[in-house]
């Protein structure tokens, strides 16, 4: 009677043992799946993060290389840019400053050109003041290079006053530095 | 059955489980390395092929930085074909403003400066951008399938045709894969 309870039960566990030894590969793959699909998704959503971010970056960097190299063969005027810029980036609007005879398009903060012109003209019928004679288009902000650009627009901007003012007296007050503040940048507006 | 044979059985189960016990153990650490390969090898061939995008991607915008930076020197200054080979050379060889430019639009892009670095020890600079010079036609590299053309005659330039990077649409040329189901071999 011993002997028969003991084969039996040992049998049962032949059987079980038989059952997990089959079972014992999937353990393992199952293990190695979950591991793997970790830090290949881990992988996979860093990698794709800077390569959608950098193809968006370069999309609108594009737009404003395109922009400035049709406004050196093409622009004449303040109004012909702003044409070029409707045509590329047809949400956003670029800013003129009549002082500095410059006008700033914007696509992001990141992005931008200035555009020199070399006089102001002023339409008879409507007064409305606008910039002719392109002179240069300062792509510094393309090139990596955006704090020169800044650099320039402030000596710019001091040389202009200077002007301005040499003619009536010889004052040379400390305004430049405000006024340029007040003028430079952030008018890249984006409805 | 009779008790005799309740033995033998009792011995045969005793003679298996011993048995099927060692083969466990042995197959316990064959899985084991098995599955350490198996994954080592499936993970590293596609972090080889992810970080093989945003290198190839790192080098293509270099070569893009490049290629714009030389199209506004030929439209603006560069007008003799001297003046333009000279201007492929400072491009190229200037590594400190394409590295400021590159990561000058990575950053406008939102990547740190760390994962920037990391790039680049990986990936370096572009080593191509004039890819052909005959008879007076310039082909310059302006990104993963993207080439423009300068023309000139008699030492003048002709034509600049860079309507290939105006138009060029990264997104098509760097896509990541997602990585494909796990095999166990």
């Amino acid at each position: 009677m011993n002997v028969k309870t003991i084969s039996i039960a040992l049998t049962v566990l032949v059987v079980a043992l038989l059952a997990t030894l089959l079972m014992q590969k999937s353990g393992y793959v199952s293990q190695a799946t979950e591991h793997y699909e970790k830090t290949t998704t881990k992988s996979y959503k860093g990698a794709s993060q800077i390569v959608e971010y950098v193809n968006n970056s370069i999309e609108t960097n594009k737009g404003v290389w395109a922009l400035a190299c049709e406004a050196v063969q093409s622009v004449k005027t303040s109004q012909d840019q702003a044409r070029l810029e409707a045509k590329y980036f047809p949400s956003t609007k670029g800013s003129m400053s009549i002082a500095n005879l410059t006008r700033r398009f914007e696509a992001t903060g990141a992005y931008y050109i200035v555009s020199k012109f070399s006089k102001v003209e002023v339409d008879k019928k409507t007064e409305v003041k606008s910039l002719a004679g392109l002179v240069s288009v300062n792509v510094n902000a393309l090139v990596g290079n955006p704090g020169e650009e800044i650099a320039e627009e402030e000596e710019g901007e001091e040389g202009a006053e200077e002007a301005v003012e040499e003619a009536p007296a010889p004052k040379k007050a400390a305004k430049p530095v405000k006024a340029a503040k007040g003028k430079k940048g952030k008018k890249g507006k984006k409805r | 059955m009779d008790k005799k044979k309740f033995k033998i059985l009792m011995i045969v189960d005793i003679v298996l489980i011993i048995g099927i016990f060692a083969l466990m153990m042995v197959l316990k650490g064959q899985y084991n390395d098995q599955a350490q390969k198996s994954v080592n090898e499936q993970v590293g061939a596609y972090l080889e092929q992810s970080n093989g995008v945003v290198q190839d991607q790192w080098k293509s915008v270099d070569q893009y930085g490049m290629a714009w930076r030389l199209v506004y020197a030929t439209l603006t200054n560069v007008k003799t074909e001297a003046a333009f080979d000279a201007a492929v050379k400072a491009i190229e060889e200037d590594k400190d403003a394409r590295f400021k430019q590159l990561s000058y639009m990575y950053e406008a892009a939102g990547i740190p400066a760390q994962a920037q670095n990391s790039i680049y020890e990986k990936a370096g600079l572009a080593d191509k951008f004039l890819l052909k010079n005959e008879g007076g036609v310039k082909e310059v590299a302006c990104g993963k399938n993207c080439v423009i053309t300068f023309t000139f005659a008699k030492g003048k330039l002709k034509s600049s045709d860079y309507k290939a990077l105006a138009g060029y649409n990264m997104a098509e040329n760097f896509k990541l894969e997602a990585p494909a189901a796990f095999h166990f071999e």
